[in-house]
């Protein structure tokens, strides 16, 4: 297709200059991989700001940004601009390197993930190493550190709370994230992000079906490690000001912002692999078998952004409609309710498993040996998995009511009080009517 | 946390409570407006979007709304309606006009007399709080509160008055886009 | 300047158990110009001083020097908010201590239009509340409501938040010409847009566990302090001044007073989400009603009540506001005092927060619904 001749045309000229192939395989293709999606992810995190900002409006029944461009459309750019231009201020006695370094582990911390994320089957994922999702659960914590050292540094006891908080929120919340995905695991028996994508292929479904309750808590964890409502507290404006990022302006805390988002990207990215089939949609590949194998990744890329895209929208929806929760109810929510969820998710899926081995008989355990990737189940497995997933979503939300019961803070056994309406009987008036 | 009373749920409630349906109906109400700033043209009464995106477009101003003043004139003989009574300056909690007459000589019946007529009408509008009690003053209906509220000047003497600018009004920028 | 009684150490902030933190002046939530001092031990509150004053404009001493009609539009910026119900205790204290009878109409008019504004401070109260606890999303349906009885004063009074709404005898003028549509248009509408806002709030658990428990005080201290208003209510002491000492029309309407039982966050924000939905039934009633008549009572040239001292208190959305006028015969008062609910309800912020989280005392400040315009006078 003519849409895609730049890149054979590419390839040639390359092999011209008289650069070996593997260094154009392994070397100067990736640079090329590597500047789109950077390119790609700063445009979707910089409209992703723009998309909060419109969706955040509707919600509310007003417009949002209207004057910059049709629609308001390159409000994000302008917002960048603004921030480019603003004086670069360094507080009086803060750690100036560690000051100046903060944002960047940040922002690299966010951005670094993206090369182990599949955005499409095969030219559209830069590094497909085989421990993916270990790789991108133990980058993003390096953003742990950033907040620290940036809330440390700034040498005020608001950015120093703030700091402490979020990072204390942050890395309790990677534990349950980390957990919450092993089930899905199972099923695709790879670490590999490619490879997960692959097995739910292979399965034709998605793990969503499979794990409700898996893709519910990593949703949650997710949104609490993002920092984001209804778990924002260390950076509400109501309490500490603005949390480890208050003495930060211009550009330095609009690389805080991007990071912010950026992880969101990667919390969205990273639910729609696992658990929505990533880049797989039934019928598009029949695209690659009819040989337009560059249009196939192509359409496969846009099924990626557009499941994204969905959680993104999730993402703004719980934060412009929930109220947040006080830091100690957010902590409780994290060690008392997800971890032992995401625990008990791992015995049920395997325990999922052995009971669809066991009810196809032995062969079953053959066929997983021998495949390659993902369960191969038949229907009446399907069936019993799916069967097997509801009774964990159910298990989940018993756990949280169990947990809210004995709490003292969600010990609300009724959900509305009603209050009492009283007449009681009029006083004399202050003054006589006409008198 | 104090221990507060907190009736029996019915087992509704609690199925209610169990299945997260008040977060669930939470959100779908939210979900009604996003999609309803899309399709609903009702403001007031439905979903749609409310805003009036100003300057473009101006919003409907009261004909009672106190806003900049202004001293009428005679439609006809384009003569000031004021006649130098001082009542407004009376009325004024914040002290803001000052009225300044003068005489002139004018022919009644045929005799010489004076007449009391304005000279100079100076109104600080950084003083005023728009509270009309000028406006009620007025025996002859001169002194009006007129609806434009765009009174934002560059100079703090820019909010000081004379009359000519209290009878011809103020050249502001209208903005429209 | 008052000297806090917490002093601000200058001990290093890992040494010491207990931590002085300033929310100042300037703070997104404290709902004007207050200055919080909390002593913490970790999070939670152990102390709590409170620092006013910073909207002190002299009110009280100002009318001493002017005319009693001139003093009107001052007493709207007292709770700004509540414009129209700081004017309407003014007038009516003038009107009872020179005897003046204010025609029928005059008195529904100023009964709707109270009521009207009694919506629009809890609406806003509503938004700031939902605001500091973190839906967001409330603030500006509340707002949009707001906007609706903000038009009807616009159209009514000439401006929309300190409106200068009576006169000594009675208003300025009659109801505009497309009053009664607009009134009627706002009452129709306004019940599906509480249960907007319940559904978004009331029953949500996120919300539940930030103000239930929180902020609780009995009905014996709230009585003890001089709380009033939905603060008082939401503790079960059926007060309202509506009911004891009907002023304007309300001894002729028929509503109910909604009371809490456990005096906690929650139940102030029930009560007064009810509070709206009786004062709709109210403008209603009132809107079936309007007599008609002149809305003027014939005035002497120069208003001067005689000598004496007089008090007189009225339900504004915060509490019960009251004014104690002493005139000395002439053109301008001998003495005003205000008796503002809001910094009465303020003491009690010290007993509420005690105990409670940092976080909790964002809310508690919210739901004694102060505004420091009345509070620093």
């Amino acid at each position: 297709m003519l849409l895609f001749a730049p890149i054979d045309v590419l390839n040639d000229l390359l092999l011209r200059t008289g650069l070996s192939s593997d260094t154009i395989k392994f070397f100067v293709w990736p640079l090329i991989q590597i500047g789109l999606v950077v390119t790609l992810v700063a445009l979707w995190v910089a409209y992703a700001t723009y998309l909060e900002r419109k969706i955040s409006a509707f919600m509310q029944a007003r417009l949002g940004p209207m004057r910059v461009g049709p629609w308001g459309l390159l409000q994000p750019i302008a917002d960048g601009l603004k921030l480019l231009t603003k004086e670069d201020f360094i507080p009086d006695k803060a750690d100036r390197w560690i000051f100046f370094f903060a944002p960047y582990i940040a922002v690299a911390s966010a951005f670094i993930v993206f090369s182990v994320i599949p955005f499409g089957p095969d030219w559209a994922v830069i590094a497909d190493v085989n421990i993916g999702l270990l790789l991108v659960l133990a980058v993003s914590s390096i953003g742990v550190l950033a907040l620290i050292l940036a809330g440390w540094s700034s040498n005020s006891k608001y950015a120093l709370l703030g700091g402490l908080r979020s990072s204390a929120q942050m890395v309790s919340y990677e534990v349950a994230m980390g957990l919450s995905l092993i089930g899905a695991l199972m099923f695709a028996r790879t670490l590999s992000l490619s490879g997960i994508v692959a097995a739910q292929g292979a399965d034709s479904i998605w793990y969503i079906v499979y794990q409700p309750a898996g893709f519910l808590l990593f949703l949650i964890s997710g949104i609490a490690e993002n920092n984001r409502a209804p778990f924002d507290l260390p950076e509400a404006e109501s309490e500490l000001v603005a949390g480890f990022h208050t003495e930060y302006s211009g550009m330095r805390w609009s690389l805080f912002f991007m990071a912010e988002y950026a992880a969101m990207v990667v919390v969205a990215a990273v639910a729609t692999t696992v658990y929505l089939g990533g880049w797989y949609f039934p019928f598009v590949n029949r695209l690659q078998l009819s040989g337009h194998h560059n249009l196939y990744v192509l359409v496969s890329l846009l099924v990626f952004l557009v499941k994204a895209s969905i959680i993104l929208y999730v993402y703004f929806w719980l934060r412009w409609t929930l109220p947040r929760f006080r830091y100690d109810q957010l902590m409780d929510i994290g060690w008392k309710w997800l971890i032992p969820s995401a625990l008990i998710n791992i015995v049920l899926s395997g325990f999922a498993i052995f009971v669809v081995q066991a009810l196809n008989g032995w062969r079953g355990i053959e066929t997983i040996e021998r495949l390659d990737r993902g369960l191969n189940l038949s229907a009446t497995g399907k069936g019993i998995m799916i069967a097997i997933g509801l009774i964990g979503l159910f298990i989940t939300a018993a756990l949280l009511s169990r947990i809210n019961w004995r709490s003292r803070d969600f010990n609300l056994k009724v959900q509305r009080r009603n209050i009492r309406l009283v007449n009681v009987p009029k006083g004399k008036p202050a003054v006589q009517a006409g008198s | 946390m104090s221990l507060v009373k907190t009736p029996k749920s019915t087992f509704a409630q609690k199925l209610k409570r169990f299945f997260m349906i008040d977060l669930i109906k939470g959100m779908g109400l939210t979900l009604k407006f996003n999609l309803g700033a899309l399709t609903d043209k009702d403001a007031v009464a439905g979903k749609g979007i409310y805003t009036e995106q100003y300057p473009k477009v101006r919003p409907d101003v009261a004909p009672r709304f106190h806003g900049a003043p202004r001293l009428n004139m005679d439609p006809e003989t384009h003569d000031t309606l004021c006649i130098a009574c001082n009542l407004c300056a009376i009325a004024c909690p914040e002290d803001c006009i000052d009225v300044i007459p003068m005489d002139v000589e004018i022919v009644v019946a045929g005799k010489p007399r004076r007449k009391k007529v304005l000279d100079e009408f100076i109104f600080d509008t950084s003083r005023c709080m728009f509270c009309a009690l000028c406006q009620e003053a007025c025996p002859t209906s001169c002194l009006e509160l007129t609806q434009d509220f765009e009174l934002a000047t560059y100079s703090r003497a820019g909010f000081v008055w004379n009359r000519e600018m209290l009878e011809q009004g103020r050249e502001t920028v209208k903005y429209t886009s | 300047m008052h000297q806090v009684e917490i002093a601000t150490t200058q001990e290093t902030l890992l040494d010491s158990p207990e931590m002085v933190l300033n929310m100042g002046p300037q703070h997104p939530s404290t709902h004007g110009v207050l200055r919080v001092v909390l002593k913490l031990d970790g999070e939670t509150v152990i102390d709590l001083d409170c620092d006013i004053g910073y909207l002190h404009r002299g009110m009280e001493k100002i009318a001493e020097n002017r005319m009693y009609t001139q003093i009107a539009p001052y007493w709207d910026r007292l709770d700004y908010i509540a414009a129209v119900s700081n004017g309407l205790v003014w007038v009516e204290t003038v009107e009872q201590m020179m005897g003046l009878v204010v025609p029928p109409r005059a008195h529904y008019l100023r009964t709707i239009l109270t009521e009207l504004n009694r919506i629009a401070s809890h609406l806003l109260w509503l938004a700031t509340h939902a605001l500091d606890i973190g839906a967001v999303t409330v603030l500006l349906w509340a707002l949009r409501e707001r906007e609706e009885i903000l038009k009807i004063f616009e159209r009514q009074f000439g401006a929309r938040l300190t409106c200068h709404a009576w006169r000594v005898g009675g208003m300025p003028n009659d109801a505009y010409d497309d009053f009664h549509k607009d009134v009627r248009q706002f009452v129709n509408n306004f019940p599906k847009r509480l249960d907007e806002y319940e559904t978004v709030l009331s029953e949500n658990r996120i919300w539940l566990s930030r103000t239930v428990g929180i902020g609780v005080i009995s009905a014996e201290d709230a009585i003890a302090i001089g709380l009033s208003g939905p603060a008082l209510r939401g503790s079960g002491v059926p007060w309202d001044v509506r009911k004891s000492r009907p002023y304007a029309a309300y001894a002729d309407m028929d509503f109910d007073i909604p009371l809490g039982e456990n005096g906690d966050t929650y139940d102030r924000y029930l009560v007064r989400l009810e509070e709206m939905r009786q004062s709709r039934r109210i403008i209603d009633q009132a809107l079936e009603n309007l007599p008609d008549g002149p809305v003027n009572a014939k005035l002497p040239k120069v208003v001067k009540p005689p000598v004496g001292d007089y008090y007189h208190t009225i339900e504004a959305p915060k509490g019960e506001i009251g004014c104690y006028l002493v005139s000395d015969g002439t053109a301008q008062p001998w003495r005003v005092r205000v008796r503002p609910p809001s910094f009465i309800n303020l003491q009690a912020l010290r007993q509420m927060c005690i105990g409670h989280l940092v976080a909790d005392v964002v809310a508690i400040i919210g739901t004694l619904d102060i505004v420091l315009g009345e509070i620093d006078r």
